[in-house]
């Protein structure tokens, strides 16, 4: 068990670093070691030339259990985006906290390293650097040997399909094979929990819908705990074992358990979340889970 | 597994990569140098020696210069100086701007200052201010590409993308990590752009510094002929000046080609 911030250790019956869990030796104890814990969450910005308050996050609260995949749909502007920055500790809330492990993303920013893998809006390569070495970047900085970079970065190259990229630029592939490899970056560092914001919303909707399939078939086959955010509906619903949708400005709204949901009746949910984003009102029943606040 | 029997590519396209052909004969080049060599030609036979000489009395200005290479290595030798001197020093100056905000408000305002007196003004403070002629001259070439280099490269660290730079400190790096990764990779292209104004600049500052403050190199060589009133040798010095800076632009752009291929 390797702690926080220092380089994992290569074992050399699993080369591609993904037995067992790399858990953080954090000191403290946490009721809850790798689960998602958001408390009374706020976050006020205050416009540039008005220098008007505008509340992006309204008091929101929820637990991610461990290996849970949730999805969080909202409207374009309602604060995925800003809750999503500060869940990988980009920004720092005006009120309220999120835990990971008992550690705030921000607060404990160089403790995440290796532990949260992310796959943003658009790739985000690095364009001066081959696909392989884009893949390596996450492990150059978590100190990884040369050898084990390459070992890993080409395992989850192949394992996207595009062991014949390594060498490419990303200005030489297509969008769909430029995201292939941004998911391989961010399944490189083995992290605990994967975060995707509106990842696949760009690409047309036939890459999409593999690359999203190839996404959560790799987050359920390594156990991750995977948190979507995404302004489609319909991808939230396909995707999600959980469905959170967020009002304006981002509060928890409903939080449905698609699992036990039955199948003949999701269309019907469908229309009343759309409902519920419209009226930016909470429906009774579909309303927060009271056990998720433990 | 081939990059053809691979399951990424299926549905998807392999942006094809503009080839561009690297021998193309530059045909609107040769055309208007062409007329200019007959232009001139023409007004050689119309007009006495002393305005327009003949190609061949340029010819043997060229042939004699050719003699006596070391004032073109003077030359070549006092630019290079200078500007690898203006580099680190711009560099140097650049990142710790870059990096201490502080420092980049107190300083900005006197690269600009610098940026703003006159070539021929620096010539006379270091007539004024320094005995040793080279150190003149390499004094005037730094004043005048060091700020260029500060600024160019500053604007190029400055411009790394929001979504470059969030998604390489989500991935935690230590602040050297940070630089090294991102921020100096990222700022290649806005260093080469500006070895290549600072190139062209540097050959004609340091002409003009030589015209007053040395007694080598082609600058010294163009004030004699001028003494002379050999209008043929102030030709063949300029043909000499205009051959080393599309050498050097050429050897910048093989650089540029070599460091820069991920934009091809």
């Amino acid at each position: 068990m390797a702690a926080v911030g220092e380089p994992s250790q290569m074992n050399p019956n699993d080369p591609v670093g993904n037995s067992g869990t790399r858990i953080a030796a954090v000191g403290e104890p946490s009721q809850k070691s790798d689960g998602i814990r958001v408390r009374a969450l706020r976050k006020v910005f205050r416009q540039k030339g008005s220098g008007e308050a505008v509340v992006a996050i309204d008091r929101l609260d929820f637990d991610v259990e461990r290996g849970e995949v949730v999805a969080i749909v909202g409207k374009t502007g309602c604060g995925k985006s800003t809750f999503f920055n500060i869940l990988i500790g980009l920004e720092a809330p005006t009120e309220g906290r999120i835990e990971i492990g008992g550690r705030t993303p921000y607060g404990d920013f160089d403790a995440f390293r290796g532990r949260i893998g992310i796959v943003f809006q658009q790739d985000r390569l690095l364009p001066w650097r081959s696909l392989l070495d884009n893949v390596t970047l996450g492990l150059e900085i978590m100190g990884l040997d040369p050898a084990a970079q390459r070992t890993r970065a080409e395992h989850w190259l192949h394992r996207l399909g595009l062991d014949g990229f390594l060498r490419a630029f990303p200005s030489e592939l297509s969008g769909g094979m430029r995201q292939r490899a941004a998911l391989a970056r961010a399944f490189a560092v083995n992290p605990e929990i994967l975060l995707a914001d509106e990842a696949f919303g760009h690409l047309d909707e036939v890459t999409a819908r593999q690359i999203r399939a190839q996404f959560f078939e790799m987050v359920r086959a390594e156990r991750k705990t995977a948190i979507l955010v995404t302004h489609q509906l319909e991808e939230a619903i396909d995707t999600g074992d959980r469905l959170l949708v967020f009002g304006r400005p981002a509060r928890p709204l409903a939080d449905i358990n698609l699992a036990a949901w039955p199948r003949e009746e999701l269309g019907q949910l469908r229309a009343r979340i759309q409902t519920v984003i419209e009226r930016n009102e909470p429906d009774p029943a579909l309303a927060p889970r009271e056990e998720s606040l433990r | 597994m081939s990059p053809e029997s691979a399951p990424g590519r299926q549905g998807e396209a392999v942006e094809a990569v503009e080839v561009t052909r690297a021998g193309r004969w530059p045909k609107e080049t040769v055309v208007s140098l062409a007329a200019f060599v007959v232009l001139w030609h023409l007004a050689s036979m119309v007009l006495p020696p002393f305005v327009a000489p003949s190609w061949a009395r340029i010819g043997k200005s060229l042939v004699d210069i050719a003699a006596r290479p070391d004032f073109v290595a003077v030359t070549i030798a006092r630019v290079a100086t200078a500007l690898l001197v203006s580099f680190v020093l711009g560099m140097a100056l650049a990142i710790a701007m870059y990096r201490w905000a502080v420092l980049e408000r107190y300083l900005m305002p006197l690269i600009k200052l610098l940026m703003a007196v006159p070539v021929l003004c620096w010539i006379l403070f270091a007539v004024l201010w320094f005995k040793f002629r080279e150190v003149r001259i390499a004094f005037i070439l730094v004043v005048v590409c060091a700020p260029i280099f500060v600024i160019d490269v500053l604007d190029g660290m400055r411009g790394v993308s929001r979504d470059l730079r969030d998604m390489v400190r989500a991935l935690r790096p230590t602040g050297r990590q940070f630089f090294a990764k991102l921020i100096l990779p990222a700022t290649v292209p806005a260093i080469l752009t500006s070895w290549k104004v600072n190139l062209s600049l540097s050959i004609r500052v340091v002409t003009m510094a030589e015209l007053v403050g040395a007694t080598s190199g082609i600058g010294y060589a163009l004030m004699q002929a001028n003494e002379t009133f050999s209008v043929a040798d102030v030709f063949a010095w300029t043909v000499v000046l205009v051959l080393i800076l599309m050498a050097a632009n050429v050897a910048v752009t093989a650089v540029e080609r070599r460091l820069l291929v991920w934009r091809e």
